[in-house]
């Protein structure tokens, strides 16, 4: 864990962004679904999701990037913001899991006056294996 | 080989559709309670006065919230996956998928989001397992000032 937020000129390649771990169930895929208004039924039919050769009801990609999100946020806390987030879902993740969020600066840049930070990510479960990765920009305040 | 996509699914690029939302307090809480988000900004207004934003804002990626049409259920595909990506292809199941969301504007409480969403492109792939299809959709997320507060790009991938 962190002690105290980043600063943006403290900042260097490589630094780790620690870590944030989630463990999503049944409940929680349901609750997303149920404020996203998103009815897919891979979501919370196990029948549906076992026909379509999925291991279990899965957690939405959506979920996974707002699980990014806070880890993100975790880790900039009142020093800036989210600008862009990029993920992709590469390995289903299901309740019960333990979903570990990692990621480190791979990129430290002004645009526009504007200081930023790029930032690689990725979350893996509990067997190490990759469910997501991406990219993220955020924007410290000056 | 190219794998050909049906004309009738390429008809439906750039079909915009537009739908407005209003957020209230709520549903910022809720979707916080949702994503397992306890930060107070998302419910504590004491607290959020003490912050940058002196209010109550949503968690970056809420306007996932209004991403999806709220057609009735019957207007929905069997597998009730999004009307948005309601697309006649030869493949049904959803797999993996990615998305691109960029965030200009942090959301509060009384913000009038207009939705416009699109189909941006559909194309296809060979995978291991067969053919992949990809549907490519483009949500922006207007506030009551007209400024582009969000945008989505979020790609669903489609096999048999």
């Amino acid at each position: 864990m962190k002690n105290s937020p980043p600063e943006w000129d403290r900042i260097e390649i490589g630094t780790k962004l620690g870590e944030l771990v989630k463990k999503p169930d049944s409940r929680q895929i349901f609750m997303f679904s149920a404020i996203t208004w998103n009815r897919h039924a891979i979501h919370y039919d196990r029948q549906r999701a076992l026909s379509e050769g999925l291991p279990n009801v899965v957690v939405q990609r959506a979920l996974i990037g707002n699980f990014f999100a806070q880890f993100l946020e975790q880790w900039i806390e009142a020093n800036g913001d989210i600008l862009r987030l990029e993920w992709k879902v590469v390995r289903s993740a299901i309740p019960g899991d333990t979903l570990t969020c990692h990621g480190a600066v791979s990129k430290k840049h002004m645009e526009r006056e504007k200081k930023l930070v790029t930032c690689e990510i990725e979350m893996t479960n509990q067997n190490s294996e990759y469910i997501a990765s991406g990219e993220a920009t955020l924007i410290f305040d000056s | 080989m190219e794998i050909e996509i049906p004309a009738e699914a390429l008809t439906l690029i750039g079909v915009e559709k537009q739908v407005e939302y209003e957020v209230i307090k709520r549903d910022i809480k809720r979707f916080a309670q949702a994503i397992g988000d306890h930060n107070p900004l998302y419910y504590d207004e004491d607290y959020a006065m003490t912050t940058k934003y002196k209010t109550i804002v949503a968690p970056p990626l809420f306007c996932h919230a209004f991403a999806f049409e709220d057609v009735p259920i019957e207007n929905l595909q069997a597998d009730g996956s999004p009307k948005e990506i309601d697309v006649p292809l030869p493949a049904k199941k959803m797999v993996g998928g990615a998305s691109v969301f960029e965030n200009y504007i942090r959301i509060k409480p009384g913000d009038k989001i207009l939705v416009k969403a699109k189909i941006k492109d559909i194309y296809a792939k060979r995978g291991k397992s067969g053919e992949l299809y990809f549907i490519v959709l483009e949500t922006c997320f207007y506030n009551q000032a007209n400024e582009l507060a969000a945008k989505e790009t979020a790609t669903f991938v489609k096999r048999i």
